[in-house]
């Protein structure tokens, strides 16, 4: 007798239930919300008056110290577009691959990568020379007649990241409308007339079903290819260079894979608090985080591979300079940067071998947030280590960055978390209709018979 | 009280001072052609050239101003000139600087009551100098002035004679007090002789930087670039002996440094061993020195000076084997015992039958520059026993230029009225009641002799740029007030008729005078071959001193204060450009620093950029350290030039003042003694380094290439490739591939737009590292013409200088083996395969048909990817806002922005910039002949930084053109090679290996 | 906005009973009901039977639109003006690959919402509603007129649907 037929109530929750329970999460917000809020937008405040600083005074006001062009900024850039990658990652290849434990975090995943796709998009900006001509990078007809340089891969990057952006917002989008549409029928007041707005006059009539299923399938399956192209992409930034530890032909797939790797910590790290505040302990279960556990361990040891790698090919390409750069980096002056990506993206995540580790909450969300950190210097090391050290030796420099990037690095987590905290409290940070699915439908007779 | 708050309270009293400062009588240039009507010479967009004399050193050289619109805006080497035969060295370049220097005196100025100073009007000036001199006795009367050879010198006597003053005193810091007192004892004659580095194959220096700052670099530079350099299989070898090695010394194929002070004692050595085993013709008078130099033989002067009695036998063989010249000077010729090296130089001359031959009196050098210390320092002593009512001071700053101990500005208080015809508030017109700016030389009419037949002329190049007269002027008109006698004395109305009534008598031919005035002022002045004077060996020269400088004991060190090559004595301290000029043997900018040898630096605990506290006898200075291993255990170096109280923003309250470390007392020889015993201590502050230079050691990465006489003369030979796994050629056959690939593209692009042109050049570079001295010249001539901005101290120490040209210094052995330095001049290399330009998003870099790699400044959106990907780090970014007066790193205070290039763009914040090849002559020759008709020669483009090497080093052509210099250099298969060319990268800067003519 | 049209609301709990009720209205020979399901319910989308939704074509020429302006986009601009950089040919197809597959994916996803957008209003049913069926309920709405409804609602009751009204 299959139990499917006839669950147990008290485990599986019924549609009303799900309903309601995530609904829930958009009641009227506790004080600690607006504090939160509050804190996070005086951070803002402050890294976007550094930004409007250094657009006045120029780029002097930054740490840069020549050879080292490309600091913090773009360190950075690269650190949430990496971020930016489990979301669609989660949302679109899993759905291709019909996972079901995807359906309870794809939501917060995917909301997690346009805000971060938001946020890196502003750091090219803040890192050129002159910002008020940035729109230069985009092929418009001007008056100048000129046209962008395609060969460059700063434009494969505006053309990637701005794809990546819409792509992913409609994803975010349309996966949304039929909960909006639950929570228009269950809201009131103002949020009522909002909802309905939202909701597209959405109402599950059954050729609403038809178009929308299809579509989302052909989302997925176009996003599937851009997640990995994505990051490649930002990827060749570096590697079309010549600046030996960047001109390397692995740096896509170990670009992608550390996306991935941070982007996943990153969903940790947000779903952590976020199942204690809104108590979803019912909808995200340990199984789903041990199952992100495991998507962190896979992707960790791709990037310690990687890392081993670039170091055995240096020396085996027998290239001085190569060789050069990443003793450099080993144990030159940046020695302890290396050495913190080593540990935070190589060594702790091998602690995720044991289940006890992988079902234990809080073990996570620290090893999250050791990830996150070893990720952002990973970044670090490729592009400035390798800056500080390369072909003339006369021309060889140390760069420390200045108070005014670490005041727009803050910013621009604050940015993050502003638009993050705006979504969590107004959307369902779950998805009510997915994780509906998965719970099968009540029947009169039971099946077969 | 310091420099600014000073300025501010100028600024206050007195409404006069405050526009004073902000720049009056400037109305006539403000427009930006300063006629009402342009003359038929001034073309608006064409520049005017005039033939004038640098001053900035008493070398003399000739040089042309460029003046576009009315106004000076660079200056190149007179070709005529046959002093420096069209070159110039750093502080020539900067000349305009010193024109435009926003602290020049911009009227004349009185000290009020309140002890400040206040602005006076000329006639107010005068009357006051009349009336005291009316006032006093003439033999109160002094008058100070720096190396003056020419018309204003014999107007200075002739005014003090007219007076019944004493005769005027001259005083330059290098006055070369030893090697008059040195020839007069050895030769009978105290004038300097011509030293001709060309001819010699041979040189042998003790101590002489005749590069840097001794006599005549620029001329002595290309004089030794055509000896030395390495032409078709033939160089010449040059030997230095100094315990520190100068930038003169980086040039040389060995370095011996003795015990400082010693090295009279070493040619005293040679000339024993040249004597004893005949292997010189030597002359017969030698027999009255023949116990003189019995004294000397090689196993006892080892003993004193420290080097091997072989290497004394060598040099001896070496010296007489080619035609030779041994020189001893420079700060190797300033202490106590000074006049014993020369001495010994002379001896060892003549022995070897140089006198004569490379060494000839007649063409004297600086023949009535006879300045002296010791006189000097008499004068304090009157002064400060108030024996003088007036004193006059004009070129020279003695407050500054003397150690502190003789107390110059102290004694200067006594006086009742000093007048100060400083150009700057300098140390010490800030002691004087009177300060009477005189014109800049681009300003002035003048002459110099700089040597006996060659005589030059100044002119005015442009309106004055402030409210300055000539000194030579004020005379007259205070003779004229003074009337009587004085008057009559003089019969010129200016100082124009004086200069033209002498001229008059130097005039040979019989042509109508305003015909050879005009056309001496064409060729910059007027030069003769004065007679070849014979000299023998005096009778007194067996007495000649014999002394060494005594070595210092037990804590103690052996200090040497040696002059900056960019700030000589100090005097180019105020010019932004040659402040931040990277020095060419430290590569430090801005500040003054001691050299400590490592292994005493490691003894001492002294570690690269500690502060250290260096006390002698006399005073204390606290100075950053620099650990440099040309410089022998147990001396250590300052360089003089820093240090200043006042003299302007970029020069007061900068560094230490080196001298007041030094004795008082004049030496034997009546000049001031450069070497001095110090003690060390470490502060244990630490002062980061304000310097471009990253690492000094090339990695054996092949970026400065030498190779040896030997290893070219017998190439079958193997001798092993330096950096050979490094700069690891592309194969053949991938380079056959590479060159097709190359021509398919070339075909391609020939299709299209500008490319699709017909016979168009392609532009090219070569180097030639086996005359390049590092000298830095080229560097401030590139700052001049491109409109680069400086960045000051705090910037240089972020590696933000703007250079476009940099000189890499980098060491190679020390230690045990012999230190070489290799220079290497870095541009944009304008590569054929430019990683810079694909990277590029909207083609601010892109490659121009003719072969230059450009850089559109107006597309530039500063994205900073094309310096990462540049392998030869020659990109510079703009991090400020260098051209805004608002902003702190404004570079061009009012009225310094006059001399920016009107043909380059002033670049603006953010975006990239670098050498341009200097496009702008290119396209403006290019244009000039389209006009004219006639077809590109090679030659005809000149960049600034070919333009003034004084050794030749640079060439600047057409690949294209089979027969053209640079086609025939970049095909050097001996020597040439690319930096880093096995990245493919193409560069269009052909470098030709140093070569080093070792001991055989 | 145009009235809904009257008809027959029947709520469903069970998933089987709405699907018999939607055989037994299609044997019935009744077209233009419409079924509200608060989840895409496979059982019923057989029942209803619809073809395929025609978004895929929109994904597919969006895609080649997209692929196609890539490549003729930059090859064009590169010939447009021409600028030699870094020694390589004026059009290199190569680097242009990532542009035209960008927009391969850019044009393709805006397509696929321009095409669901679209066919959602081409096939836009009128009917009768019920603020549950967006929750845990589902609804079979059958347009008829006043005097059938009783048969309607009779056979809907007859296949286990809970509650019936007719609305006008």
């Amino acid at each position: 007798m299959a139990t499917i037929a006839q669950p147990q109530q008290d485990a599986i929750p019924t549609y009303d239930e799900v309903t309601r329970d995530i609904a829930a999460t958009l009641g009227k917000p506790k004080p600690g919300y607006f504090v939160l809020l509050g804190i996070v937008l005086v951070v803002l405040l402050i890294g976007a008056i550094a930004l409007m600083y250094q657009v006045r005074y120029g780029l002097g006001v930054a740490g840069y110290r020549p050879p080292v062009l490309w600091g913090v900024y773009i360190t950075t850039f690269v650190f949430w577009v990496g971020i930016a990658h489990s979301g669609t990652l989660i949302s679109a290849i899993l759905y291709l691959f019909r996972s079901a434990w995807r359906t309870s975090v794809y939501r917060t995943a995917e909301a997690m990568t346009v805000f971060a796709v938001m946020t890196a998009g502003l750091f090219p900006l803040i890192h050129v020379g002159r910002i008020w001509y940035a729109y230069w990078l985009f092929p418009y007809p001007n008056q100048r007649q000129l046209w962008v340089n395609f060969k460059s891969p700063l434009v494969w990057d505006v053309f990637a990241v701005s794809t990546y952006f819409t792509v992913s917002t409609c994803f975010l989008i349309v996966g949304l409308i039929p909960d909006v549409a639950a929570i228009r029928d269950l809201a009131t007041g103002w949020r009522k007339k909002l909802y309905k707005l939202a909701a597209l006059s959405w109402r599950g009539t059954d050729q609403q079903w038809r178009h929308y299923t299809r579509a989302y399938l052909y989302l997925a399956a176009l996003a599937t290819p851009l997640v990995l192209s994505v990051h490649s992409v930002v990827s060749w930034d570096f590697a079309m260079s010549i600046v030996p530890g960047w001109h390397a032909t692995i740096f896509a797939p170990y670009f992608v894979a550390g996306a991935i790797y941070s982007g996943v910590a990153m969903v940790v790290t947000l779903l952590v608090p976020l199942r204690k505040v809104f108590n979803m302990e019912r909808y995200i279960t340990v199984r789903h985080f041990e199952n992100l556990a495991k998507l962190l361990l896979l992707t960790g040891l791709i990037v310690g591979y990687a890392y081993g790698v670039e170091y055995f090919i240096a020396w085996y390409s027998g290239n001085p300079f190569e060789r050069a750069s990443f003793w450099n980096r080993a144990f030159g002056e940046y020695w302890w940067a290396t050495w913190t990506m080593i540990l935070c993206n190589g060594v702790l995540p091998l602690f995720l071998f044991f289940k006890k580790i992988r079902t234990s909450i809080p073990a996570l969300f620290v090893l999250s947030l050791f990830v996150n950190l070893g990720m952002w210097f990973e970044r670090f090391v490729i592009i400035v280590v390798s800056l500080s050290f390369e072909y003339e030796p006369y021309a060889m420099g140390h760069y420390t960055p200045s108070w005014v990037e670490f005041a727009i690095l803050a910013g621009s987590f604050a940015w993050f978390f502003m638009w993050f905290l705006l979504f969590a409290k107004n959307f369902p940070t779950v998805s009510i209709t997915e994780v509906k699915e998965i719970i099968p439908m009540p029947r009169k007779r039971r099946l077969h018979e | 009280m310091n420099r600014r708050r000073f300025l501010k309270v100028l600024g206050v009293t007195g409404g006069g001072g405050a526009t004073a400062l902000s720049g009056c009588s400037t109305d006539n240039v403000e427009k930006l052609i300063p006629y009402l009507v342009p003359p038929e010479n001034e073309i608006p967009g064409l520049a005017t050239w005039y033939a004038s004399t640098c001053r900035e050193c008493p070398a003399g050289c000739g040089f042309h101003v460029r003046v576009r619109e009315g106004r000076a805006v660079k200056v190149e080497g007179n070709p005529n000139s046959p002093i420096n035969q069209g070159k110039l060295c750093s502080r020539g370049q900067a000349a305009t600087q010193g024109l435009y220097n926003p602290d020049r005196v911009r009227a004349p100025l009185s000290r009020g009551d309140n002890g400040f100073f206040e602005p006076i009007t000329w006639d107010a000036a005068l009357a006051r100098i009349t009336e005291r001199l009316n006032a006093v006795s003439g033999d109160r009367v002094w008058f100070v002035t720096g190396n003056e050879a020419g018309a204003f010198d014999s107007l200075v006597s002739e005014w003090l004679a007219a007076l019944g003053a004493n005769p005027s005193i001259v005083y330059e810091p290098f006055g070369y007090e030893a090697m008059r007192h040195a020839n007069r004892v050895v030769f009978g004659s105290d004038s300097i002789p011509a030293y001709d580095f060309a001819a010699a194959q041979y040189v042998l220096s003790f101590g002489a930087d005749f590069m840097d700052t001794w006599l005549s670099p620029v001329e002595q530079t290309r004089q030794f670039s055509e000896g030395h350099s390495y032409d078709s299989g033939r160089m010449g070898r040059y030997v230095h002996v100094e315990p520190r090695m100068s930038m003169t010394a980086m040039s040389a194929d060995e370095w011996i440094a003795p015990n400082p002070g010693t090295e009279g004692a070493l040619a005293l050595g040679v000339a024993h061993v040249i004597v004893r085993d005949r292997l010189a013709s030597v002359p017969s008078d030698v027999s009255r020195i023949q116990t003189l130099l019995d004294r000397n033989d090689p196993a006892s002067v080892s003993g004193v000076t420290g080097v091997s009695v072989a290497t004394i036998e060598r040099l001896a063989h070496e010296f007489t084997a080619h035609s030779s010249l041994a020189v001893a000077g420079g700060v190797g010729a300033q202490h106590d015992q000074a006049h014993a090296s020369v001495a010994a130089a002379n001896i060892l001359n003549y022995v070897a039958g140089n006198v004569g031959n490379t060494v000839t009196f007649g063409a004297d050098i600086n023949p009535s520059g006879e300045s002296s210390y010791a006189s000097v320092a008499s004068l304090v002593d009157d002064m400060a026993a108030g024996r003088v009512a007036v004193l006059f001071v004009h070129g020279a700053d003695p407050a500054y230029a003397t150690p502190a101990n003789l107390g110059f500005a102290a004694a200067m208080r006594a006086v009742e009225f000093k007048v100060s015809f400083s150009r700057f508030l300098d140390d010490t017109a800030m002691e004087a009641d009177l300060v009477l700016p005189d014109h800049d030389p681009l300003e002035q009419w003048n002459d110099f002799e700089p040597r006996a037949g060659v005589y030059t002329l100044q002119q005015p190049v442009m309106q004055p740029v402030f409210d300055t007269r000539q000194t030579g002027d004020v005379l007259l008109a205070l003779a004229a007030q003074l009337g009587g006698s004085v008057a009559a004395t003089f019969t010129a109305a200016s100082y124009k008729d004086y200069l033209q009534a002498r001229w008059q008598r130097l005039q040979r031919d019989r042509r109508p005078f305003d015909v050879f005035w005009t056309e001496a002022l064409q060729r910059g002045g007027m030069w003769t071959e004065p007679g070849e004077r014979a000299v023998r060996l005096a009778a007194g020269a067996a007495t000649v001193a014999e002394g060494t400088w005594p070595q210092p004991s037990g804590e103690q060190l052996t200090l040497i204060a040696y002059p900056s090559p960019a700030l000589y004595d100090g005097r180019g301290a105020n010019r932004p450009w040659l402040q931040e000029l990277p020095d060419p043997v430290t590569k430090l900018t801005w500040n003054s620093w001691l050299e400590i040898n490592p292994v005493t630096a490691e003894r001492l605990g002294i570690a690269d950029g500690e502060m250290i506290e260096v006390s002698s006898a006399h005073r204390t200075v606290t100075v950053s350290a620099h650990l440099y291993p040309g410089i022998k255990e147990d001396v250590v170096a300052i360089p003089m030039g820093q240090g200043h109280r006042w003299f302007g923003r970029y020069a007061g309250a900068r560094g230490v003042n080196v001298l007041d470390l030094l004795a008082a007392e004049p030496t034997e020889f009546g000049g001031m003694g450069h070497f001095t015993a110090v003690t060390l201590r470490n502060t244990k502050d630490y002062e980061p380094a304000a310097t471009p230079a990253g690492r000094s050691r090339q990695m054996g990465r092949g970026i400065a290439q030498a190779t040896t006489l030997a290893a070219l003369a017998h190439p079958e030979e193997q001798h092993e490739e330096e950096h050979s796994e490094h700069a690891a050629p592309v194969p053949e056959h991938i380079e056959e591939v590479l060159d097709e690939w190359q021509e398919a593209q070339y075909r391609e692009w020939k299709q299209r737009g500008n490319y699709a042109a017909e016979d168009l050049p392609r532009w090219a570079m070569a180097i030639d590292l086996s005359k390049c001295t590092g000298c830095s010249a080229c560097v401030t001539a590139c700052y001049a013409e491109n409109n680069i901005p400086t960045v000051g101290e705090k910037l240089m120490r972020r590696e933000r200088g703007m250079a476009w040209l940099r000189i890499e210094r980098y060491f190679e052995g020390g230690g045990d083996e012999p230190l070489e330095v290799r220079v290497l001049p870095m541009m944009c290399q304008h590569c054929g395969n430019a990683p810079c330009e694909p990277v590029c998003p909207v083609f601010a870099a892109y490659h121009t048909p003719d072969g230059l790699n450009a850089q559109v400044y107006n597309r530039c959106v500063g994205t900073r990817y094309c310096s990462n990907n540049c392998p030869y780090k020659v990109r510079y970014f703009n991090w400020w806002d260098h051209s805004n007066e608002n902003d702190a790193a404004f570079s061009f205070p009012d009225p310094l922005h006059w001399l920016l290039n009107p043909d380059v763009t002033v670049r603006s914040k953010g975006v990239m910039e670098k050498c341009t090849f200097c496009v702008q002559r290119i396209r403006g020759k290019q244009n000039e002949l389209k006009l004219s008709g006639e077809s590109l020669q090679d030659g005809d483009v000149v960049p600034a930084c070919q333009q003034t090497c004084p050794a030749n080093a640079i060439v600047f052509g057409d690949l294209n053109d089979p027969d053209s210099r640079v086609r025939a250099m970049a095909t050097d298969s001996e020597r040439g090679y690319h930096v880093l060319g096995s990245l493919n990268t193409r560069p269009a800067v052909t470098y030709l290996k140093k070569v080093t003519n070792s001991a055989d | 906005m145009k009235r809904e049209p009257a008809g027959v609301i029947a709520t469903f709990r069970h998933v089987d009973a709405a699907t018999d009720a939607i055989k037994a209205l299609k044997e019935l020979a009744y077209k233009d009901f419409i079924v509200y399901t608060p989840v895409p319910n496979v059982e019923v989308a057989a029942a209803v039977g619809h073809k395929v939704s025609p978004v895929r074509v929109w994904t597919l020429i969006g895609g080649l639109l997209g692929v196609t302006t890539g490549f003729a986009m930059t090859l064009w601009m590169s010939y447009d003006y021409p600028l030699v950089v870094g020694g390589k040919p004026l059009g290199s197809v190569v680097p242009y690959v990532v542009i035209g597959f960008e927009l391969t994916i850019l044009f393709g996803a805006l397509a696929t919402l321009m095409g669901v957008a679209y066919n959602a209003w081409r096939t836009n049913q009128r009917g009768g509603f019920d603020p549950r069926f967006t929750n845990d309920t589902i609804g079979i709405f059958v347009p008829c007129a006043e005097d059938r409804s009783n048969a309607v609602e009779q056979l809907l009751t007859k296949n286990g649907a809970e509650e019936v009204r007719y609305e006008t």
